[in-house]
């Protein structure tokens, strides 16, 4: 190897080592003086250094160094930086570097001194950066929810106020929500609005408000004219939830509108056709259904959930969008942890008007 | 004293890798446990820094090389190489970070492409915030992972709570493995 390579090195605070026949590592530059520190007295040009044994971070590094011998690579394969602690606690932040010169399998060490602290405290400080991002992201997501739980309370009050005067519970609308919520985290929604459909989902049949106690309380079948006016709740419901501009509320006014429309063209109260019909509505229309067949009301026995199945697949095409019915059904596990978690209550208090 | 008294008596050496994001208290957890000190300034560690413990397991010495690696962020991965010879790690997330939570999957998953099926622990750290407002962990992503198989411990490397146990506990499932190895 050159003279002036040697030259180099011992002028560089560089410690090299040169793999002898015996696998040993033979320092071939003058000891830097922070090797000193780690070797024994007397160690210099030409000693022997058991390097695995003071550093226990070439245990690894050594294992890679040796392919790259054994490939005679010429360019220079760099550990990454390491710390090491004297005997007396001094710190020494270190890198090797491994290398074929003229066919030399060599190691190289040194001492990276400001280089090193200079990298370190650019890092922190992009550290410290990215830590305060994470907190204030942190932050806004946890408004935000706090945002939307105040939403759901609004939107569940304004549910109680009308009345749920017929049949349904303050638990049907809720599981309806979830329900469907569901649906739309399988579909890959992100989360916002899949939280979102939860609580319009809930609010589907928020119309009825508008609807007289003597025909939507009526026990019996209703007439004609009494039906037309029950198919004025959707639009009563979107027209009272598209007076904001709330994100929220507008997809809940969608819901509304049109989760008496289906698949095929037959609802009401614009006979929208398949994809016409906005998907929220249409994930509604599916869990609604399922949720009044599977459960008692006044006016009905509750079926069991194979009968409700099989009734509703004959809806498929007609009633319910295909695709998801059949996303529904595969979900059907999902769905019944949320029946159980949110079933009715064994004795349920009607509301008198 | 027999050849097999021999084998249990003689000191193990073991090598085990600190992993997860950056600034989730792996140093912190490395310097309680070794050093029994805590720090609150955060010092980010750049490289690698390598520190000694001996404990029992089971009537087993051993002795621990912790290798304390930089955390992982946008500006550093990690790299692979340096889990080369070891026989577990612990993988640290910081209860007040989810992120971080997900970060340590991730390396767990490339230490396994790595590696392979080695000893390792998850840890929440920081539970001594627990109940605080800062505290943020997913408990349907860590049922999650209960729920596959993955022991989820907690501790505090600023009270200590839980520390030993978790570098004990690694400690007995690798003494597990070296054990079926050496009868296999
Ligand atoms: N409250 C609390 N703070 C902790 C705990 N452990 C660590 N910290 C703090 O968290 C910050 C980061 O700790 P470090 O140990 O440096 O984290 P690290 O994972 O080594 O970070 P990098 O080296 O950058 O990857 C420091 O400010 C610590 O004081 C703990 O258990 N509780
Ligand atoms: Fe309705
Ligand atoms: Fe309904
Ligand atoms: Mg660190």
């Amino acid at each position: 190897m050159s003279k002036i390579l040697y030259g180099l090195y011992d002028m560089m605070n560089i410690a090299a080592f040169r793999l002898n026949q015996d696998d040993q590592f033979e320092l071939i530059t003058l000891s830097p003086t922070w090797l000193k520190h780690f070797t024994p007295v007397g160690t210099n040009k030409g000693s022997i250094v058991h390097l695995d044994g003071i550093f226990p971070f070439l245990d690894c590094f050594v294992a890679e160094a040796f392919e790259v011998w054994e490939a005679q690579t010429e360019t220079p394969h760099r550990s990454g930086p390491w710390v090491d602690f004297t005997p007396e606690g001094e710190e020494f932040p270190l890198e090797a570097t491994a290398v074929c010169i003229d066919g030399e399998c060599v190691l190289v060490i040194q001492d990276l001194g400001e280089e090193y602290y200079t990298e370190a405290s650019r890092l922190q400080t992009f550290r410290d950066q990215a830590l305060e991002k994470e907190r204030l992201e942190i932050a806004i997501t946890e408004q935000t929810q706090q945002i939307r739980r105040r939403e759901e309370e609004i939107a569940m009050t304004l549910l109680a106020a009308s009345g749920h005067r017929d049949h349904e519970t303050a638990e049907h609308v809720r599981r309806i929500g979830l329900y469907a919520e569901a649906l739309a985290k399988e579909l890959g929604w992100d989360l916002e609005k899949a939280a979102d459909l939860r609580i319009a989902a809930a609010m589907h049949d928020i119309g009825k408000i508008g609807i007289p106690d003597s025909i939507l309380l009526k026990p019996g079948k209703l007439t004609q004219e009494e039906f037309e006016i029950m198919k004025g709740h959707p639009a009563i419901g979107a027209d009272m939830l598209n007076k904001t501009r709330i994100p929220l509320l507008n997809m809940a006014a969608q819901v509304s509108l049109c989760h008496h429309e289906r698949w095929d063209g037959t609802g009401y109260p614009k006979g929208l056709k398949g994809e016409e019909i906005p998907i929220e509505a249409r994930i509604t229309t599916i869990v609604d259904v399922y949720d009044a067949l599977v459960h008692k009301r006044v006016y009905k026995k509750a079926s069991s959930e194979q009968a409700a199945l099989k009734l509703m697949a004959q809806m498929v095409g007609k009633h319910f969008d295909p695709a998801l019915f059949q996303l529904f059904v595969k979900n059907l596990p999902k769905m019944q942890r949320i029946r159980q978690a949110y079933s009715e209550p064994t004795r349920r208090t009607t509301i008198s008007a | 004293m027999s050849d097999v008294n021999n084998k249990v008596n003689a000191v193990l050496q073991k090598k085990i890798c600190m992993l997860g994001a950056f600034s989730v208290g792996k140093s912190s957890l490395v310097t309680r446990y070794v050093e029994s000190i805590f720090g609150d300034k955060y010092h980010t560690t750049v490289g690698v820094k390598i520190s000694k413990k001996e404990l029992t397991v089971e009537e087993q010495e051993v002795k621990l090389i912790i290798w304390d690696l930089a955390g992982q962020d946008d500006l550093t991965r990690l790299r692979t190489s340096y889990l080369r010879g070891t026989s577990g790690y612990i993988l640290v997330c910081d209860g007040t970070r989810p992120f971080s939570l997900k970060v340590a999957l991730n390396m767990h998953k490339e230490a396994r492409e790595y590696s392979g099926d080695i000893s390792f622990v998850l840890i929440i750290n920081k539970f001594d915030l627990q109940s605080s407002t800062d505290w943020e962990l997913d408990q349907e992503q860590l049922s999650a992972l209960e729920a596959s198989g993955i022991e989820v411990l907690y501790t505090s490397a600023k009270t200590g709570d839980g520390v030993d146990e978790v570098f004990q506990k690694l400690t007995k499932k690798m003494l597990q493995e070296h054990n079926v190895l050496e009868n296999t």
